[in-house]
């Protein structure tokens, strides 16, 4: 006989799977408790493995080395100033650095992680050298026609706007396998749900059944 | 044949051909062999022939339950071929919604395979932390900060396997089963900025634009989706035929066994889409007829 | 001073990392490094900050019996639920949060493997059943651009799985050619095109020059 938790796992599957009859108030139950169980999943860990390691046992255990994350805990606790509407405005500082510092982050990752090696690995030899130089010659005119369809300070046309039409048949080549993936991807997680269904809860119950 | 009525098709009649298509194989295993690729066969290379016995690779759960079926055979198969090769295991999690559970479930289940292994020695699961790029940053400067404890709450001067575990330079490679962004910033990010081979088994979805950081040598091997797990698994199994054991428990979800339902309904969308477009040019051909 | 100090407040916040990025460590490793960790701490308080904001709306929803009420308690029940023994794992009550030193799961764990996995796995899963109906009712050769993608989808979908083998082994070789090349060559034009924006946004909001996401408009 399959366990609680199992009964539990398979009643809320269940419920979910009933949409795709029609929506209904069993849908809508797990639906709501499914956002309400992924919030307290998010207390649950941020209060375990940021706040209590990273946070209040370094101050609770060697203050005089760690007293500067005072610091973030007050930019932390500035954030939820924006609730409090005669002090809104102070949750903006903790904002600025929060999104400041990433976003000075991604910029770095963006140019030297992504532009600079991905425009390296594009200086692709063209001299003759067998069929590999076909391919360097396809993947040197794709990405160069794919910038330029999507360069949209220029009109397409005349020879832009035949280049751009080679960058949409690359762009269109890519998106048709990325919805092959998409649907492998899709249905992996189908698979998944429907492997827990039958294989951990009908089949045990069927076989305590019978 | 009344062409309009095949295309008013129900809806429901398409998911129950489709739920039929996903239980069926399910309860009758068929067995389909799988290919392997080069991306795959890269990142196995990487870990079989350029590590050695007591290296250490950073395994990072970036992935929930939204993506489980397709990174958890994927986390499994690495952790069995690392345990298998006697190469220590530092896992962490950087993805907030269930990376934790992940790491946490898989770890254990994988690790009970191997009882010989001690945990805090071969291999151990730092948790989750918030803050990816800012953690993924600090890690190449002290680790033992950015983790001050294991995810019970054990101090990490307390554990072996992490006395001489300070930055990227002292681990080999970097593994990350991601679902969305963070298997990006592996490569993008660490890669690119402290130098660390990366290894990246994103969901289907994502594997796409994965190409272009393979190509670029941003990545060391790529394993896209459940299939890409599936030539994992194969691979691991050929090279520790030990593990094909476990692989056959009877009942135990695995990319290979994922793959022989993927199979059938593939074919079930590409017989739908197929059916589609003959009814889409066919209809259009009917006026032109009738004229 | 409260439009002013937050854009100063960005301007270092984005520079720090920047200039840590190209001058040697003893010279800014200091400021950098403590803001990488100040930064993990924050972003676990941001996490939180769309807890407090469910709470409110739902709360709100409850309050003025607005449509689907019932169902904003049962969304404060599961946060309710869940977040008490998250809470109360940080105090070790419980076990904590991951399985004990036995594998026995903590209430957490408990109610992630029956509760959160099942729901959200299975949310994620009927994506499957839409994709096929989808694909079935819209995905037509209209013109050649769609007659493009739905090739490369066939071949793509055809050769990821063994039955493509079974059939000719050049399936899956063209299926790896097209990741490989076009696909890969258009997706490394569509990195680099957002990579760049992205770095131009990300130079405006150093700059001040955006400012949307302090809820100041550009004259502000």
């Amino acid at each position: 006989m399959p366990s609680l938790g199992t009964w539990l796992a398979a009643f809320f599957t269940l419920c979910m799977l009933s949409f795709l009859y029609k929506d209904n108030p069993f849908f809508r139950l797990a639906e709501s408790f499914f956002a309400g169980l992924s919030l307290g999943y998010y207390i649950g860990i941020v209060m375990n493995q940021t706040l209590k390691p990273n946070l209040v046992l370094p101050l609770i255990h060697d203050f005089g080395a760690n007293w500067n994350l005072v610091f973030a805990a007050g930019l932390g606790v500035i954030l939820y100033f924006r609730y409090i509407k005669r002090v809104a405005w102070v949750s903006r500082w903790a904002l600025a650095v929060y999104v400041g510092y990433y976003v000075g982050v991604n910029m770095m990752q963006k140019l030297h992680g992504e532009v600079i090696p991905q425009i390296g690995d594009s200086m692709l030899s063209l001299s003759y050298s067998g069929v590999g130089t076909l391919w360097n010659l396809i993947m040197v005119v794709g990405v160069l026609s794919v910038l330029i369809y999507f360069y949209f300070s220029v009109e397409h046309k005349g020879l832009i706007g035949g280049i751009s039409r080679i960058g949409i048949w690359f762009l269109m080549i890519s998106f048709g396998a990325a919805f092959g993936y998409t649907v492998m991807g899709r249905i992996s997680l189908l698979i998944g749900r429907m492997v827990f269904l039958v294989n951990e809860w009908a089949k045990p119950l069927i076989g305590s059944i019978t | 044949m009344n062409l309009e009525r095949v295309m008013q098709v129900d809806r429901r009649i398409i998911y129950l051909f489709i739920a039929i298509g996903t239980i069926l194989p399910i309860l009758f295993v068929i067995g389909l062999p799988v290919s392997i690729t080069p991306p795959v066969q890269m990142a196995f290379d990487r870990i079989e022939n350029q590590l050695q016995k007591g290296d250490v690779v950073l395994i990072s759960f970036d992935y929930g339950p939204s993506s489980a079926p397709e990174n958890a055979p994927m986390a499994d198969a690495f952790l069995r071929h690392c345990f298998s090769k006697g190469i220590k295991v530092v896992v962490i999690a950087l993805y907030p919604l269930g990376g934790l559970s992940e790491a946490v479930n898989e770890v254990s289940k994988v690790a009970a395979e191997f009882p010989e292994l001690e945990y805090g020695v071969d291999y151990v699961n730092l948790g989750y932390k918030d803050g990816a790029q800012a953690a993924m940053k600090k890690m190449a400067e002290n680790i033992h900060e950015v983790f001050p404890t294991d995810m019970r709450g054990t101090p990490l001067s307390e554990l072996p396997i992490m006395q001489n575990i300070r930055t990227y330079r002292d681990m080999k490679l970097v593994v990350s089963l991601a679902t969305g962004i963070i298997g990006e910033w592996w490569a993008n990010l660490v890669n690119a900025q402290f130098g660390i081979p990366v290894i990246v088994g994103p969901t289907a979805v994502s594997a796409p634009k994965y190409y272009a950081y393979l190509e670029a040598k941003q990545m060391a091997g790529l394993l896209g989706g459940l299939k890409g797990a599936s030539e994992y698994e194969r691979l691991v199994v050929e090279k520790y035929p030990k593990l094909a054991e476990v692989y056959a428990t009877p009942g135990l979800y695995t990319a290979t066994k994922g793959m022989d339902v993927q199979s059938i309904v593939h074919m079930i969308m590409i017989a739908f889409i197929v059916l589609g477009n003959i009814v889409y040019f066919t209809s259009r051909k009917k006026p032109r007829k009738a004229s | 001073m409260k439009r002013q100090l937050p854009l100063l407040l960005t301007f270092l916040a984005g520079t720090i990392p920047i200039v840590a990025f190209f001058v040697p460590q003893r010279h800014v490793g200091l400021v950098s490094t403590n803001l990488d960790s100040w930064l993990i701490i924050v972003a676990g308080f941001a996490l939180l900050l769309g807890v407090v904001n469910v709470i409110q709306m739902n709360a709100n929803k409850i309050r003025r019996q607005a449509p689907g009420w019932p169902y904003a308690i049962v969304l404060l029940l599961g946060l309710a639920i869940m977040g008490f023994f998250g809470f109360a794992g940080a105090f070790n009550v419980f076990g904590g949060i991951a399985t004990r030193p036995d594998g026995s799961s903590t209430p957490f764990d408990w109610l992630y493997k029956y509760g959160f996995l099942p729901l959200q796995g299975t949310m994620f899963a009927l994506l499957a059943f839409f994709m096929a109906s989808a694909s079935y009712r819209a995905f037509r050769a209209r013109n050649p651009e769609a007659t493009i993608l739905l090739v490369a989808a066939l071949i793509v979908m055809f050769g990821r799985i063994p039955f493509g083998e079974m059939v000719s082994p050049w399936f899956p070789r063209v299926t790896e050619w097209i990741m490989s090349k076009p696909n890969m060559a258009a997706q490394r034009g569509i990195m680099i095109g957002a990579a760049l924006g992205a770095a131009s946004m990300a130079l405006r909001v150093i700059l001040g020059i955006e400012r949307s996401y302090l809820g100041l408009g550009k004259g502000e």
